[in-house]
């Protein structure tokens, strides 16, 4: 004798399809991307990035890493496959993104004419449902100039959380890799739909004879879905130059330094951090 | 899931063995293929005693001649050229699901396991087996490895009569005590390198892709993957086989008859035009449909429409002809015709299907560059762009780099929809790709009879 339960879940199948309802033991486990940088592969993230769902880079405020960050996975990115820059922040410098390796012609770089969130979510969108396999936003603090012109953000960018909400079920539903970097304040819509949120805090900068040439930073995984939140790391974020030796040899870009200081036992010394963006 | 195999195999040019045929004699003799050497032609093929006189392909007949004169010059008999390559892509086909055969090389994916061949290295030696049987000719040197381009490189080193085999994940190791010369790299490219002092793969290897690039903009990316074992970008990676794009789910064809007519004759016109536009796409991804679905839309009255699943699954025009032909002696027409729709549905790789081994891209990369292309046509040329290295970038770090259109920058070849030129078409995807699937689902393709038809037929269409 079929129970009320077992009527509402046909009527829900007839009218929305079978795909609507499955029990919990059939939802599996979450794809990843494996970033190449053991340190995100192994000890914040179990195998990488996942692959449907939002990550985020986020930080609290001034220098912290996370574009950075965001780039040098990018570069990673772009090596294999067709990779998409939403940059609402205006400030991508492709040069750079060159040093750190990235294959340039795999890239394609988007930035909203008007500096609208939701219009670039939107184009973004268009392109991962087009079936652009890897998606990166920079994305200023939330008050913050992006158009091309700087200023504030218009007042008319209402609605973007739900232009975030439609890119979200699109990277989920075609199986993209979506990574946002971010500053505070963080928008609690942006928070909300973050599977994977890793906080960044800059630790000091990385100097050798007066020079600047990374920046240490902090990784603590403030929020997952994927995997046990609380996982820290240290990495140094070295900046890439043209013609250096370390180039030439290879050096990562992204450089674990809690592995590194295990093997040599070397203290962490920060140096005075300047209140700059980026 | 199976590592991916890809097999080369190396062998005299099919026009060097048609004459070998043809003039048996001529086996242990120096052979130039291409014409006689009065013509101002290139060298088709040399045979190895012509070779070694410093005749190659490509160098014009009458220097061949000073060359080598005892050689013996043999016209290229293209007609027999061809069906020995497609005896022997059909030979192939019955050991390899997906081949390619070239004049001097074939390519054989040998991912996963064959029925019986379950070692890798007897497959491999069946295909080389199956080569000189049909060739009558010992001289093939075959590779195996993960990548085409590495497989091509075994092959090479492998000489005649061997199989070089490259292990999974060895495929760097294999390559760095090659000279560079292995790699297929522009002379400018090839001699800034030897400057560099980096005269071997391996040296380019331990190079960072971020050098490389900055050296030599993308080709220095292709490089960085090369080196490494790689088929470069663009083309095919390790873990690819040989790389095939996901075929699309439906096609179809749509001709618009102006006016309406009910003329048996115009409508098997337009049918069978359909069929053959129809079967050509279906040879260019090398499917066969499980169904063929024939629409003639009617002048005020409901379309009409039959479907039919072949016993024989069509793949080519002619196959595809005579299917709808019964589908069209099939249909009650109660009112003029003023579009046939021709449909296949349900397509899947065929027998004896072959790759498009030269050209880079797929259906994915090319709907992003669509969508690309619309998003620039609605907000603005800076909305979607692509940078490029310059490659004199001055001190200025914005001069580093230049904002180039994506999708001009990916039309350096021939788009894999563009068709024909001369009939105005018009080529749409209908629904989206479906989850987990590279390539389109359906295309439809919208041809109008005023443009696509000879005039001769124009006044039947009219009527």
């Amino acid at each position: 004798m079929p129970t009320p339960l077992s009527e509402a879940l046909a009527t829900l199948r007839r009218r929305h399809g079978e795909a609507v309802i499955r029990s919990g033991d059939a939802l599996g486990g979450v794809e990843a991307w494996p970033t190449g940088l053991p340190v995100l592969d192994h000890r914040l993230t179990p195998g990488g990035l996942p692959v449907g769902r939002v990550s985020l880079l986020a930080a609290a405020s001034g220098a912290s890493g996370r574009l950075t960050l965001l780039q040098a996975l990018v570069a990673v990115a772009s090596r294999e496959r067709t990779a998409v820059y939403l940059d609402l922040v205006g400030s991508l410098d492709p040069g750079f993104l060159a040093d750190l390796g990235a294959d340039l012609s795999a890239l394609l770089v988007l930035r909203s004419p008007s500096g609208r969130w939701g219009e670039g979510f939107s184009m973004a969108r268009s392109l991962v449902v087009a079936g652009a396999p890897w998606l990166a936003i920079a994305l200023p603090a939330a008050g913050a100039g992006s158009g091309p012109a700087g200023g504030s953000r218009p007042r008319s960018d209402l609605g973007w959380e739900h232009r975030l909400s439609t890119l979200v079920e699109s990277v989920a539903a075609r199986r993209a890799v979506c990574l946002v970097s971010a500053a505070a304040p963080l928008p609690a819509a942006l928070g909300y739909a973050s599977s994977l949120t890793l906080e960044c805090a800059a630790d000091g900068w990385e100097e050798a004879h007066g020079d600047v040439l990374g920046l240490r930073t902090h990784l603590t995984v403030v929020k997952s879905k994927v995997s046990t939140p609380g996982e820290t790391a240290a990495l140094l974020l070295r900046y890439p130059r043209p013609f250096a030796a370390a180039e030439a040899v290879g050096r990562p870009a992204v450089v674990d330094l809690t592995a590194t200081r295990k093997v040599l036992d070397v203290p962490a010394v920060a140096s005075d951090i300047p209140a700059v963006a980026g | 899931m199976s590592l991916p195999r890809v097999l080369c195999a190396r062998f005299p040019h099919l026009a060097l063995v048609v004459a070998w045929r043809d003039h048996p004699e001529l086996r242990s003799e120096p052979v130039i293929v291409g014409g006689a050497p009065e013509l101002r032609l290139p060298v088709l093929a040399a045979s190895a005693a012509a070779r070694a006189s410093g005749v190659h392909p490509g160098q014009p007949l009458r220097e061949a001649q000073q060359r080598c004169p005892e050689a013996a010059f043999v016209a290229a008999d293209e007609v027999s050229v061809a069906h020995l390559r497609e005896e022997l892509l059909s030979r192939l086909n019955r050991l390899a699901p997906v081949v390619e055969v070239g004049d001097e090389v074939a390519w054989c994916d040998l991912t996963g396991r064959h029925a019986a061949h379950p070692d890798s290295t007897g497959w491999a030696v069946a295909v080389a087996r199956c080569i000189q049987e049909l060739l009558d000719d010992d001289d093939v040197a075959v590779g195996v490895a993960s990548s085409r381009q590495v497989a091509e490189i075994a092959a090479r080193q492998a000489g005649p009569h061997h199989i070089r085999r490259v292990a999974p994940g060895e495929e760097a190791a294999f390559l760095a005590p090659l000279p560079l010369s292995v790699l297929p790299l522009e002379p400018a490219v090839a001699a800034r390198l030897a400057a560099l002092g980096l005269d071997c793969v391996g040296a380019v290897a331990n190079l960072s892709a971020a050098d490389l690039q900055r050296q030599f903009g993308p080709v220095g990316m292709d490089l960085w993957h090369q080196a490494r074992g790689g088929d470069g970008r663009g083309e095919w990676s390790p873990g690819h086989g040989l790389g095939i794009p996901d075929p699309p789910r439906r096609l179809g064809e749509r001709i618009l008859l102006e006016g309406g007519t009910g003329d048996l004759e115009a409508l098997r016109f337009a049918v069978h035009r359909s069929a053959l536009d129809l079967g050509d796409r279906l040879r260019h991804h090398g499917c066969r449909a499980a169904a063929v679905i024939l629409v003639c839309e009617l002048e005020d009255a409901e379309p009409s429409g039959l479907r039919i699943t072949p016993l024989q699954q069509p793949g080519s025009g002619a196959e595809l002809w005579p299917v709808a032909l019964e589908l069209l002696a099939g249909m009650a027409l109660t009112a003029p015709v003023t579009a046939v729709r021709l449909e296949v549905e349900g397509l899947r790789p065929g027998a004896g299907r072959q790759v498009d081994l030269w050209r880079g891209g797929d259906a994915a990369g090319e709907e992003i560059g669509g969508v690309a292309s619309r998003l620039r046509a609605r907000f603005g040329q800076t909305a979607v762009r692509r940078a490029e290295l310059t490659v004199d970038p001055g001190d200025l770090p914005e001069r580093r780099f230049r904002w180039i259109d994506p999708v001009a920058a990916d039309a350096g070849g021939e788009g894999r929809g563009a068709r024909a030129a001369g009939v105005a078409t018009e080529l749409t995807a209908a629904g989206g790709a479906s989850e987990g699937s590279r390539g389109r689902t359906s295309e439809h393709r919208q041809v109008t009879a005023a443009s696509g038809v000879p005039a001769a037929v124009m006044p039947l269409l009219r009527r």
